[in-house]
């Protein structure tokens, strides 16, 4: 295997994604047979690069430092081995989902083309690439959110370009920082501590990385995207390539380009944000009345705990962290394909209108159920283990708050599937959707594969943690420290996982108290919460989108722009249209009266001229 | 062969009144277009004859008697033949279609030509008397143009016209005079030399002023400029194109420099007086031109202003201020050529020449509205056209020259030009078509053709203004730039 092999997770997709673009739309066999072959190629190729690890390529391109380096090593071939399986499960469910969409054309070229971008990102080992990478994928994001066709929908892609676009631009800030202070581009040859201006340049790269995973403040757009954008979309970029590409920043900025330490003020603020996106997103998922719309605010909760895990700085918590990265993009791009199988077959997702599905969609209906129980971190599957490690973690820190802030969450985000899941699969069969039966074998395919390796990631939890977790950690930890994180994980019979347990009864009863208040009516089951005093102004108040940065910021701007208009372009203009002219004019007319026509008066101009002339040549040559 | 520039257009301008009596139309139009364009094509040929052997001094004998008739060339004077026959050339064949309704045609084509000798022969000639006949004869044959379509209006200003000028020419006369009293000749080169040997600064100080006043008269600058808005947009169109585009250079600006540069040498004090009054012109006609509302008038106020540029940027006496001026000279006469041209379009087809009655006929004559947007746009100073490089050139030679006050000025005239061009091409082109308009239709063929051609010179020049700078400025401005030294030695006879 030659370093050149490097390039063809990037060429690969990319001529896919041309081949997609210029292909007509009629011809849909051909695409769908392309696009499962060649992703299905990906993913052989990926195991071959992940068996082959080390490789490194590096090709001049400007000058100045600015080459293009791509590396493959333990990291950076597991997520690369992660996002071509993504990107095959997703190929695979598009085949059924996307089949009859006019815009199937560019949704295959736009996938495609992020993989190709996603790759690349992931292979860069200089800053250059990274950001072209890095900014291409914020383009396909773009044109799939379009692609949905709602009436909101190049709303909510505008939205999703701006809010990404300035995290980019704050990474791009953090990056020229950090080439200031150490004078290369090279990503594997820096590392620095994160003392004085390189404090800036770390929270700089740090919003590009959590922005692009989607953490709170930079999550708005992920919840209209879930109603705007194909569910496809929902699946493959918010739930698994984003995660994957922010999580994977950010580990390392934290790991490799910074050495962030335990107990630093840097590693609170991560924390923090991990704990806040926690808590408020789940907040907001509990109450949502459509699936994906929960589901995407799921998308934003579970960040905070990969946040909050990296964040602890300490071995088992990073471990955590990234361990709930791939397990959260498993069961998160499960529920969506789930969500996107129930779409299928009823054309909607409101939980309201559903009802009793399982009888007729046992398949999907068992997928969603174990994704569900993974994401909320029920024994013994993969959520279960990396959550675990993110509240040993929490606590090995020293704050017993973000552990608490974490049970928190867990009890939310088990009440809100059970009320899902309720809602959608179980209860009584609702009048307002039509008799239906399973998915296609396509849509239902991506689902059970991922629900059974959330059930192997969470048995055999020794398996993906010895053989993709740990030797990421392997350089930065002290030498001689236990790296051994599954002995106490998995024991189920300690105080964490007791307290753990412990969140899932009080979610489950608080199901079961909402849904005797809500007439036995699962989709109200988090009425009691919503309309707690206190926390129904708070819920109401973001539903008027007033926690929303981005909509106040275009408020902000709305009325800045109209300050300015009024307060100093107006008067700019009164001044130039009317000053300026009004000035010119009077000079003008006193002018033209003077050229009366008259022959004399002309004559009497020509010799004041030259008597003028004259008397100063002759002061000058004096 | 130089002596074909005068004596060429003089014969055919007195056979034309004959062969008028043969064929009314066909012939003069052909017979005169060919002359002007055996002389552009004789210029240029002249010119890489000249870049090979350098300035050259003809004498003539008639009869075997020697007659004082010196005529010299050098960078200079060819830079301008050029300028007149490119120029003139294109008046010539807008002319074709244009002098259709005068009638008399072969009696225009007389007179324009007669100017044309004229010029040729101001700036060929290398005596102060020489250039006082041939200013005449061009004067003279202008007067005459001005009033060509004899109406009141133009009877008047034709009449304005001569009185002021003849005041112009009896101070060029005086100062003549006075300099053939003080150093017994009147060629360049002996009146150099006997100023250099004598201490004559009173004198030269009283000739310098009586011709700023003579020659400023004929360039306009202020304040000796009210005759032109009169006589301007009176004349047929091509006449003023040829009026603002040619004359004013050639007798006013040419005369000017070449006495100033060339026979006195270029001082202190004179460059101050020049800068004035070229600032002066520049800023307060670019105002009068903002107020007209006669779309020929107007444009007669802006070639004040430009003259003005020309002036600022020749009187700075930089070689990059030198070369400024001359590129603005040639960059102005083609594009005020070209916009005159296009309002005599315009008249022919509206009968109007207020701007307030026209409006939208760029949806009638598109062709014309074009070209007369690239001739504002070249005059206002608008990149990549010829205007913006010589402005630029003229700017960035003031503010290397220190003369930041100047140079504002300068930018602040161009800012004005700019506004009272759009003004133009507003209200006449764009907009709305007024109901009246609505059977206009394009110019004819050779007027259109004319347009087209200097609107390409001016897009042309533009793209390729370093080549222009190189073949015909710079030789120009190595000539001015030696000042005295080009009339005691390659002219000293």
């Amino acid at each position: 295997m030659t370093p050149n092999t490097l390039l063809w997770p990037i060429l690969v997709p990319a001529l896919l994604a041309a081949i997609f673009l210029i292909l007509p739309s009629r011809v849909r066999i051909v695409r769908e047979v392309l696009a499962v072959a060649g992703s299905a190629g990906l993913v052989v190729l990926g195991f071959a690069l992940f068996a082959a690890k080390d490789l490194t390529l590096s090709l001049p391109w400007l000058g100045m430092g600015i080459d293009f380096d791509l590396r493959l090593y333990q990291f950076s071939s597991f997520i690369l081995l992660a996002l071509t399986g993504f990107l095959f499960l997703i190929a695979l469910f598009s085949t059924a989902k996307m089949k009859d969409d006019p815009k199937a054309r560019e949704y295959y070229g736009y996938v495609f083309l992020a993989a190709a971008m996603a790759n690349g990102a992931v292979l860069a080992d200089n800053f250059v690439p990274l950001v072209f990478f890095w900014e291409g994928l914020l383009v396909t994001i773009y044109g799939l959110i379009t692609i949905g066709r709602k009436k909101t929908s190049n709303r909510t892609a505008v939205k999703a370009f701006i809010i990404s676009g300035f995290c980019d631009f704050c990474m791009l800030l953090g990056i020229g920082i950090l080439w200031t202070i150490t004078g290369t581009l090279k990503m594997s040859a820096i590392s620095v501590r994160p003392e004085g201006i390189a404090v800036l340049a770390f929270i700089m790269m740090m919003i590009g990385a959590i922005g692009k995973a989607g953490a709170m403040p930079f999550h708005t757009w992920i919840p209209d995207a879930a109603v705007d954008a194909p569910v496809g979309f929902m699946a493959f970029m918010p739930a698994a390539f984003e995660k994957l590409l922010g999580i994977y920043l950010l580990a390392r900025i934290t790991l490799d380009l910074f050495t962030l330490e335990k107990g630093t003020g840097l590693s609170v603020v991560l924390m923090v944000i991990g704990a806040v996106t926690i808590v408020f997103a789940v907040m907001m998922a509990l109450v949502q009345k459509d699936l994906k719309r929960l589901l995407s605010y799921h998308a934003v909760s579970q960040v905070g705990y990969m946040i909050l895990g990296i964040g602890t700085a300490v071995p088992i918590g990073i471990a955590g962290g990234i361990f709930h990265m791939i397990n959260h993009a498993m069961y998160k791009c499960g529920l969506f394909l789930s969500a996107g199988s129930v779409e299928h077959r009823t054309g909607t997702t409101e939980l309201k209108k559903l009802g009793g599905l399982a009888r007729e969609m046992p398949l999907t209906a068992a997928g969603f159920t174990v994704c569900a129980l993974a994401i909320s971190g029920v024994w013994p599957l993969n959520g279960f283990v990396s959550k675990e490690m993110v509240f040993h973690g929490a606590l090995e820190s020293g704050s017993v708050i973000f552990a608490v802030a974490a049970w928190v969450g867990a009890i939310f985000t088990f009440a809100s599937f059970l009320k899902a899941g309720h809602a959608v699969f179980f209860g009584p069969r609702t009048k307002e959707v039509a008799a239906t039966k399973e998915s296609p074998a396509p849509i239902v395919i991506p689902i059970l594969v991922l629900a059974a390796l959330c059930i192997t990631f969470g048995v055999f939890n020794k398996l993906p943690l010895e053989s993709f977790i740990q030797p990421i950690l392997a350089g930065h930890v002290e030498a001689g420290t236990h790296l051994d994180f599954t002995s106490h994980a998995l024991a189920v019979f300690n105080p964490v996982a007791g307290i753990s347990i412990l969140c899932l009864l009080i979610a489950f009863g608080l199901h079961a108290y909402g849904w005797k208040r809500g007439e036995k009516k699962a989709y109200l089951a988090s009425e009691p919460v919503h309309k707690f005093p206190g926390l129904r102004q708070v819920y109401d108040l973001a539903e008027a989108r007033v926690f929303d940065l981005y909509e106040q910021g275009i408020k902000f701007i709305h009325g800045l722009s109209w300050v300015l208009f009024k307060g100093i372009d107006r008067p700019i203009d009164f001044f130039f249209e009317k000053v300026v002219t009004s000035v010119g004019r009077a000079f003008t007319g006193i002018m033209s009266k003077a050229h009366n026509g008259q022959y004399a008066n002309y004559l009497a101009w020509s010799v004041g001229g030259l008597v003028v002339v004259a008397s100063i040549i002759t002061l000058l040559v004096k | 062969m130089i002596f074909l520039f005068i004596a060429l257009p003089l014969v055919v301008a007195g056979l034309l009144p004959l062969l008028g009596r043969v064929s009314k139309r066909v012939l003069p139009d052909a017979l005169a277009n060919a002359v002007l364009l055996f002389l552009l094509v004789e210029s240029v040929l002249m010119g890489k004859h000249l870049a090979g052997s350098g300035p050259y001094v003809r004498t003539f004998s008639w009869l075997g008697e020697p007659v004082n008739l010196r005529l010299a060339v050098d960078g200079f004077s060819l830079f301008m033949l050029f300028t007149i026959s490119l120029v003139g050339l294109c008046a010539g064949i807008f002319s074709i279609d244009y002098m259709k309704h005068y009638g008399a045609k072969a009696n225009y084509w007389a007179l324009f030509l007669v100017m044309i000798a004229g010029m040729n022969g101001l700036v060929l000639s290398a005596d102060l008397f020489n250039v006082y006949i041939f200013l005449e004869v061009a004067a003279i044959a202008s007067y005459a143009l001005v009033a060509f379509g004899l109406e009141y209006d133009e009877l008047e200003a034709a009449f304005k016209y001569l009185m002021l000028s003849v005041v112009a020419s009896a101070f060029v006369v005086i100062a003549i005079a006075v300099l053939f009293g003080v150093t017994g000749d009147v060629s360049f080169a002996a009146v150099a030399r006997g100023l250099q040997d004598t201490d004559s600064r009173w004198v030269v100080a009283a000739c310098t002023a009586f011709f700023i006043m003579g020659f400023g008269l004929k360039a306009a600058l202020m304040p000796f400029h009210a005759w032109l808005p009169d006589a301007h947009p009176s004349a047929p169109a091509p006449i003023s194109a040829m009026l603002s585009g040619l004359l004013i250079k050639v007798s006013g600006v040419y005369a000017l420099t070449r006495i100033f540069f060339n026979v006195f040498g270029l001082t202190p004090a004179l460059s101050t007086v020049l800068m004035g009054l070229a600032t002066l012109s520049m800023i307060v006609a670019a105002f009068l031109a903002l107020g007209q509302k006669d779309l020929k008038r107007m444009l007669a106020y802006s070639s004040i202003s430009q003259v003005g540029y020309i002036v600022l940027g020749l009187g700075l006496g930089t070689p990059l201020g030198i070369a400024g001026g001359l590129f603005h000279l040639i960059n102005h006469a083609l594009a005020k050529g070209l916009l005159f041209l296009n309002s005599g379009s315009v008249q022919q087809a509206t009968g109007t020449r207020n701007l307030d009655e026209m409006g939208g006929l760029a949806k009638r004559m598109p062709i014309t509205a074009v070209t007369n947007l690239v001739g504002a746009l070249s005059i206002s100073g608008v990149p990549p056209l010829n205007g913006f490089w010589s402005k630029l050139i003229i700017i960035v030679a003031l503010v290397q020259a220190g003369q930041w006050g100047f140079a504002v000025a300068a930018v602040l005239a161009s800012v004005l030009t700019l506004w009272y061009y759009l003004l133009i091409q507003r209200k006449a082109f764009f907009g709305k078509l007024d109901e009246r308009w609505k059977d206009v239709k394009e110019a004819p063929f050779w007027m259109l053709a004319s347009n087209v051609i200097l609107a390409l010179l001016c897009i042309g020049i533009g793209l390729f203004f370093a080549l222009t700078i190189k073949t015909w400025i710079q030789p120009a401005t190595d000539a001015l730039g030696q000042g005295v030294r080009i009339a005691l030695g390659p002219w000293g006879m």
